[in-house]
C-alpha cells in the first residue's frame, strides 16, 4: 500500500478514489514496465534497490534513465529523450508514462516525510 | 525546461493541454478528475490552505501554469494576491500567513523538497495546527500538486506566456440524470 493510501484510512471514499487513480494508472502500462519505474524511482530517493537492466530491451532501459530524471531533473529533461520515449511507447503510453512516473516520485517523498504517521495511521 | 508540446491533443479541435492531452488516456483522466474534485470538495482541510500549498508547489517546482492558476473557493475564503506573495522563501516570518499555513507550507516543503525540514519545532507545529485527517488531507494534495507539476512540464505543456486565471474550483461531477 502506499504511504498516500496509508494516510488516507479515516476516509475510505478519497482513498478509493486515489487508489482507483493510481491503480487506472498502472493499468495503463504494461505491468513490469510499471513495477521497473516505480523501483528506479525509489532506487533515486534511496529507499529501493535499483532494478536490475541486464536483461531489458534498449526501449524499456530509455524509460528508466528517463523515470530516474524525474525526483531532481524534471526541468532538465530535453525534447530528444521525450521524443525517445513517445517512440518508444506511443503518446498515449507517453501520458501514462508521465503521470506514473511523477506519481512515483511524489509517493516516495510522501513515504520519506512520514505521511502516514502524520495521519495518526 | 521545454513549452514545446511533446505530445498531441487528443481532443480534435483543442490545443495541447494537461485536459486535452490526459484525454489519450480516457480512464486516467476520468479517475483522476473524480479524486480532484472530491478532494477539493472535501472540507476536512480548507481549500485556503490547500491553495497555499499548491501555490507553494508551484513555485518549487517551477510550473508556470499551476502559478498563474487560482481556485475561486480559495479566494472567497481570504487567499488575496497579498497573501500569496508572502508564500516564497521566508515564508516564516509573514505577517499575512496563519500559522497553520506556515505549518502546512513547512510540510509541503519537506515533501516536495527535503524531509529533514519537518523535524521537531517544525513536525510539532503541524499536529498543533492540523489535524491527522487534515494532514492526510494536505499529504494527498501536495503529492497531487508535484506529481502533475512534474507530469504537466516534462510532457511540454508549459505556457509561453499566460496571465494570471481564476478558475471554477474542481468539483465532484454529477452523474447524468
Amino acid at each position: 500500500m502506499s504511504a498516500v493510501c496509508a494516510a488516507l484510512a479515516a476516509d475510505p471514499v478519497l482513498a478509493a478514489h486515489y487508489a482507483d487513480f493510481r491503480d487506472k494508472t498502472e493499468a495503463a502500462l504494461d505491468p513490469a514496465l510499471s513495477a521497473l519505474v516505480r523501483q528506479a524511482v525509489a532506487a533515486v530517493h534511496g529507499i529501493a534497490a535499483a532494478p536490475d537492466e541486464s536483461g531489458l530491451d534498449e526501449g524499456t532501459r530509455l524509460c528508466l534513465a528517463y523515470a530516474r530524471r524525474m525526483p531532481f531533473e524534471h526541468t532538465a529533461i530535453t525534447d530528444a529523450e521525450a521524443a525517445a520515449v513517445v517512440a518508444h511507447l506511443g503518446e498515449a503510453g507517453f501520458v501514462a508514462f508521465s503521470v506514473l512516473a511523477a506519481l512515483a516520485d511524489a509517493e516516495c517523498r510522501a513515504e520519506m516525510v512520514g505521511l502516514p504517521g502524520l495521519a495518526g495511521n | 525546461m521545454s513549452t514545446i508540446p511533446r505530445v498531441s491533443s487528443a481532443i480534435p479541435g483543442e490545443p495541447p493541454h494537461f485536459g486535452s492531452v490526459l484525454a489519450h488516456q480516457p480512464e486516467i483522466a476520468a479517475s483522476f478528475f473524480a479524486l480532484y474534485g472530491r478532494f477539493w470538495g472535501s472540507d476536512v482541510l480548507s481549500a485556503r490552505i490547500k491553495e497555499v500549498a499548491r501555490m507553494r508547489n508551484a513555485r518549487v517546482t517551477e510550473c508556470g501554469f499551476c502559478r498563474n492558476v487560482r481556485f475561486d473557493k480559495a479566494l472567497g475564503q481570504g487567499l488575496g494576491e497579498e497573501v500569496v506573495d508572502d508564500i516564497t522563501d521566508g515564508y516564516e516570518t509573514s505577517a499575512k500567513l496563519t500559522e497553520a499555513e506556515k505549518a502546512a507550507l513547512k510540510f509541503t516543503d519537506a515533501l516536495i523538497h527535503d524531509p529533514d525540514l519537518l523535524t521537531g519545532d517544525a513536525r510539532a507545529a503541524l499536529q498543533r495546527h492540523l489535524t491527522p485527517a487534515q494532514i492526510a488531507e494536505l499529504g494527498l494534495g501536495v503529492t497531487l500538486f508535484l506529481a502533475l507539476a512534474k507530469a504537466l512540464i516534462t510532457m511540454g505543456l508549459e505556457p509561453e506566456q499566460m496571465d494570471r486565471t481564476v478558475l471554477p474550483t474542481p468539483a465532484v461531477l454529477e452523474a447524468a440524470a
